[in-house]
Formats: C-alpha cells, sequence, structure tokens
C-alpha cells in the first residue's frame, strides 16, 4: 500500500549509500533530514499552533473561571477564542498523522534495502531506478551496525539494541512535550486532554513500534525526533503567525 | 467536541497507527516470507510445505509421511529451505516462531529418517533464518544462514563441525565438489571453503551479491549476481574467465549442459551462453515478460529447459533455440526451481491452491496435484 512512497525512498536511500561512503546509517540518517526538510511546512505549523495555544492560555484561564461550571458553554467559548486566533486545537495531531504513512513507506523502503526475507528482496529487485548512479548491485544494503542488524528489530542476543526503542520513546516524548502548549493548573477543556493523552500515546506507540520493527526505523526515529527538537529550539516561528520558536522568541522578547 | 470524543481519541489514534501497520505488510507474520524448495531423490519428492517437510511419491504424489504429523500439536515452524536428501536421511531447516514479546524466533535443522521422517538430530544455532537449503557430502551437512554465517554439521550427530563467517547473510546453497565447498554470500564474495575445517581457499569478489549455487563444468563455476552479470570463475584458483551481462538481477542458478550455460534474470530473460566464451549461442534471449526468481531446470538429454514465474506460469523452452515449446498457467507463483525427474517436471506453487503440481515434460499436462482435493483443506 505504501510502495508508492517506499520505492523512491529506497531508491534514495542507494543514491545516499553510494555517494556516502556505504554507510547505510548515514544513508538513514540523510534521508531522514531530507524528509524533514520536505514536511517542514508541517512541523512548522505545529510548532506555531503550539506556540499561540501557549499565549492563548491566560485567557483560558479566564474563560475557565469565568464558566468553570458550565462546561458546555466554557467549551464553545474556548473554541470560539481558537476560531479569533486561527486555531485549530486540533492542528497539533495532524503533522503526526501525515508523517505516518511516510514512516511506514520509509519502514518499507528500509525493509526493501536491507531485506530480511526472500520476499521483499524480490519484490524490490523490480523497482530500482538503474538510471541512477551507482544503484546496480548495491543491494542488499550492508546491515550490520554496532553489532546490530539493522533489517531486525531488537534481539535479546543483542541486548545493547533495546537502547534504541528507549531512546524512540524519549526523543518522542520530549518533542511532543515540546510542541504541547503547558496546560492551566485548573484547564479542563477538551482540546488540552487530548494534547496531554497525544504526549503519551505518542511517545508509548512509537516506543512499541520500534520494539517490533527494524533497527534502521528506530534510527530514523530518533534522528528525526532530535531534529524536531533542534527545529523547536532554533528556528524562528513567523511572528505574524502569532510566535516565534523558544531561542528566537527569547531572543525577540530580550530585544523590546 | 464532546468528552467521550476526548477519551476515545488516543484509542482511534492507535487503531489507525495499527490499521496502517497490518495494511502496510509490517506485521505480516502469518505471511509466506519466503518460497518452498523441492528436491527428488529417486521414486520420492521431497517438498518444504511450510509448516511441515513432506515426501511424496514422486509417479503419484502420494502421500508418503509428513513433519511434523500434526503442526497444529507440534509447532516446528515454517519450512522453506529446500530439504537436501542422504543416504536414508533428509535434512531440512525451519524457522519457529518466538513464543512472546520480547522472544525471538528460533532457527532449527532438522534429520530426519528418510523412511519414517521421524527425528534424528535437531541444530538450533543459528541466529537468522535459513533461506535455500544445504547440501550434503563426505558426512557433513553445509548450509548458509541469514547470520552471515556457513555452518557444517556432521551428518550422525549433528554436531557442528566448523562456523565460517561471512561478511552478510549467506542465502544460497552451496556446491561441494570433492573436498571444497563453493558458497556465495550477499556480501558480493563466492567462497571456497575446505571442506574439512572451513577455511577459505580462495574468494572471488563480484560488484552485487550473491544469492544462487553455482553450476560447475570441467573445472569452471558458472553463477549469477545482483550486478545483473553471470559470471565463469576458474573453480581452482577464483580467477574471472568471462562475464555476461543481463538485464537484471540474476538470483537462479544456473545450470550447464554439454558446453552451453543457460540462465534467467529476474526480468524473466533466459539466455544460453557459450560456456567457453560467454558468447550469447541463441539470436536474442528468450523473453518471458514475467518475473523470474528461480533458476531453470534441464531434462536428462538437455533437450529442454523449464523456467517458472511468479505469474505462475511454467514454461518450457527447446535448449537449440529458446523457442517456447508449451506453457502451463497456474494459480500461484513459481518462485522456486522446478524439478526434473524422468517424463514429468514439478512445481512449487506458493500463494496457490495446490502446493506442487507434476506435468508432463512433452506437453505440460497435469499428471497430478497435491494437496488432491482442494476442497478437503479448506
Amino acid at each position: 500500500m505504501f510502495d508508492f512512497i517506499a520505492y523512491p525512498l529506497a531508491n534514495l536511500m542507494l543514491l545516499f549509500y553510494y555517494f556516502l561512503g556505504h554507510q547505510t546509517v548515514v544513508a538513514i540518517a540523510v534521508l531522514t533530514v531530507l524528509i524533514r526538510l520536505l514536511i517542514l511546512p508541517l512541523t512548522l505549523g505545529q510548532q506555531k499552533s503550539a506556540r499561540r495555544m501557549q499565549e492563548l492560555q491566560p485567557k483560558i484561564a479566564k474563560l475557565q473561571k469565568k464558566y468553570g461550571k458550565d462546561k458546555e458553554r466554557l467549551t464553545q467559548e474556548q473554541m470560539k477564542l481558537y476560531k479569533e486566533a486561527g486555531i485549530n486545537p486540533m492542528g497539533g495531531c495532524l503533522p503526526l498523522l501525515i508523517q505516518l504513512p511516510i514512516m511506514f513507506g520509509l519502514y518499507r523502503a528500509i525493509i526493501y534495502c536491507v531485506p530480511t526475507t526472500p520476499l521483499q528482496l524480490f519484490q524490490f529487485s523490480h523497482h530500482i531506478y538503474k538510471w541512477l548512479p551507482g544503484v546496480v548491485g548495491l543491494v542488499p544494503l550492508q546491515s550490520a551496525f554496532l553489532g546490530m542488524d539493522l533489517g531486525q528489530p531488537p534481539s535479546v542476543a543483542q541486548w545493547w539494541s533495546y537502547a534504541l526503542p528507549a531512546l524512540v520513546l524519549a526523543t518522542s516524548w520530549l518533542q511532543q512535550k515540546l510542541l504541547t502548549p503547558p496546560a492551566a493548573s485548573d484547564d479542563q477543556s477538551q482540546a488540552t486532554a487530548v494534547n496531554q493523552q497525544m504526549q503519551i500515546m505518542m511517545p508509548l506507540m512509537f516506543g512499541l513500534m520500534s520494539l517490533q520493527f527494524a533497527v534502521g526505523l528506530s534510527i530514523y526515529f530518533i534522528i528525526s525526533n532530535l531534529i524536531g527538537i533542534a527545529q523547536y529550539y532554533f528556528i524562528p516561528v513567523d511572528r505574524d503567525g502569532g510566535g516565534t520558536g523558544g531561542k528566537g522568541q527569547k531572543q525577540s522578547e530580550r530585544r523590546k | 467536541m464532546n468528552r467521550s470524543w476526548t477519551r476515545r481519541w488516543p484509542i482511534v489514534l492507535a487503531m489507525l497507527a495499527a490499521l496502517l501497520v497490518s495494511v502496510s505488510g509490517c506485521a505480516g507474520s502469518a505471511q509466506a516470507t519466503s518460497w518452498m524448495g523441492l528436491t527428488i531423490a529417486g521414486e520420492r519428492l521431497y517438498a518444504a510445505d511450510l509448516e511441515q517437510v513432506r515426501e511424496l511419491g514422486a509417479a503419484d504424489g502420494r502421500p508418503l509421511w509428513a513433519f511434523p504429523d500434526d503442526p497444529k500439536e507440534e509447532k516446528r515452524g515454517a519450512f522453506y529451505a529446500t530439504p537436501a536428501v542422504g543416504e536414508g536421511y533428509v535434512i531440512v531447516a525451519s524457522q519457529v516462531p518466538g513464543g512472546g514479546f520480547f522472544s525471538q524466533p528460533r532457527n532449527v535443522v532438522w534429520a530426519l529418517d528418510a523412511d519414517t521422517g521421524s527425528k534424528l538430530w535437531s541444530f538450533y544455532d543459528a541466529a537468522g533464518q535459513y533461506v535455500e537449503g544445504g547440501a550434503i557430502s563426505g558426512g557433513v551437512f553445509v548450509i548458509g544462514n541469514s547470520d552471515g554465517n556457513v555452518y557444517a554439521l556432521d551428518v550422525e550427530s549433528g554436531a557442528l563441525r566448523w562456523v565460517f563467517e561471512a561478511g552478510h547473510r549467506v542465502w544460497a546453497t552451496p556446491l561441494i565438489v570433492s573436498d571444497m565447498v563453493y558458497i556465495g554470500s550477499m556480501d558480493r564474495h563466492l567462497y571456497a571453503l575446505d571442506l574439512s575445517n572451513g577455511e577459505v581457499r580462495w574468494d572471488f569478489h563480484a560488484e552485487g551479491a550473491f544469492a544462487s549455487t553455482p553450476a560447475l563444468r570441467d573445472g569452471t563455476l558458472y553463477i549469477g549476481a545482483f550486478d545483473d552479470r553471470l559470471y565463469a570463475v576458474d573453480a581452482r584458483t577464483g580467477t574471472e574467465r568471462w562475464r555476461f551481462p543481463g538485464e537484471n538481477w540474476f538470483w537462479g542458478s544456473p545450470v550447464v549442459y554439454s558446453d552451453t550455460v543457460y540462465a534467467a534474470d529476474v526480468n524473466g530473460n533466459v539466455y544460453a551462453v557459450d560456456a567457453e566464451t560467454g558468447e550469447p549461442i541463441w539470436d536474442q534471449p528468450q523473453s518471458l515478460n514475467a518475473p523470474v526468481r528461480a533458476g531453470p531446470a534441464l531434462t536428462g538429454d538437455g533437450s529442454m529447459l523449464f523456467v517458472g514465474s511468479q505469474n505462475g506460469t511454467l514454461y518450457a523452452l527447446d535448449t537449440a533455440d529458446g523457442f517456447l515449446l508449451w506453457s502451463q498457467d497456474s494459480e500461484g507463483q513459481v518462485l522456486s526451481t522446478p524439478v526434473v525427474g524422468g517424463s514429468l517436471v514439478y512445481e512449487s506453487l506458493l500463494h496457490g491452491p495446490y502446493r506442487i503440481r507434476a506435468l508432463h515434460v512433452d506437453n505440460g499436462r497435469e499428471m497430478w496435484a497435491y494437496p488432491r482435493v482442494v476442497e478437503e483443506q479448506e
């Protein structure tokens, strides 16, 4: 189903592997950076949305004081506030959902390039873009990395491979935390509840998936999350969109 | 947005992820991961049949024994690798799934009594899947594994004689001639190993992976690689004699008859090449226009060539000019090499209603199919 994404990604990975010293992990890392660049508008939107939500927290707190006992009215007023500010309270989830097909496409790309079963490899044999320089004869790519097999899930025999799902969980949690607006202490709105649950559910989901999937995909998750975290701190978000990124915002505040 | 939706949102997300996992094929533990190998020894046919290994009568497809007897009771895993047949025993391999979340699948070599199918010994050391079968010679069974090792086992006891560590997965069946083991690896090397101790006598480096078994004729090995080339290599020294370009990977093993090498690439082009010079013999390759994974099989007199394809068709070609003599369609995929015995050619089918079919070499007429009555299996 995701092969229309997987085949181009797999061929890109072959190209990077060929030009970057025949290192599979390097190829995955560069591909991850490329994917992050492609979805940058989405992730910046997510970042912007989180910032705006953060800015609205005082107003939301006021609404809660005012309509605390009337939950229906509170929800209506909050939605009105979000609408006025041009925020979709679920906007933070959309980039994550859009990333899922790309993630599964990349998963398949990794198992095509570092296959563990013959049928996977045979399927890919007809989808290598032979016009790309250097790709003939490359597959399967070198699968060993720090004693682990990039095409296999973590295993007890390579106990250290379980560090990768742990890192996926930790970096996913941190990234999600940065992108989740802090809730006011008495904020019991649905949007806040959703965001809080997402902050737990998404890292857990990615962590569990990393236990079952190829180690190579964990490397994608970790690098992707680290880029997301760095992006939060170092890429300023357009002010007219309602704020700046973390570090950028602090600098602009200092200038004031 | 009401509160019940709020509570359900993470569940919906998790379900969506699970759906994506299932449709993306990531959770394919129940799916076949390889093709089932077939081999013939005299009047008996031995087949890896996913949950079991079977011995069938070659003439009529009559089941003689199966290991394990009841796969629901005795879970021995999935059998794909082609059985290797010795004097009174059959050696097969399977992958037994792990039982829990953190448990790993076990990869097992089984030696079975050829008359009864009862277990003689088993070997559990390998960490990866066995893809193709092993070879037997001089009281040693040699088999490659996805963990990158080549294992040599004593055929009487199953004791490990030696291990050779390659640089990548080893999916090919070795060729054993006298005291030499020739085996290709995904690390792009064809190795010549000493049968007695596994030491490397020479290795030949190509620009693509090796996943097939070399064919030997007059001191020359013929083998295809994933760099789209068919190679002729000196069996004594490992030096290249010639190379022949194909259109895509050579995955199936080539066959040699008289002074001609026959090979198929995965695009479905079948080639006849002069064994001495590497020059094409047919005016042009026979293009089957179907993906071909396995190598061709020859009749005993070398007059006909059989090639199976992923679209389920078995093709019979005239070795003189490559012309199509007949073709027989089937539901399923023919991804393992057909085997020829007397007047019958046998094909193993993946994803089809039948696992094995026997066709007459002259016209492709179906002589028998296994299982005989499909309804009984459903």
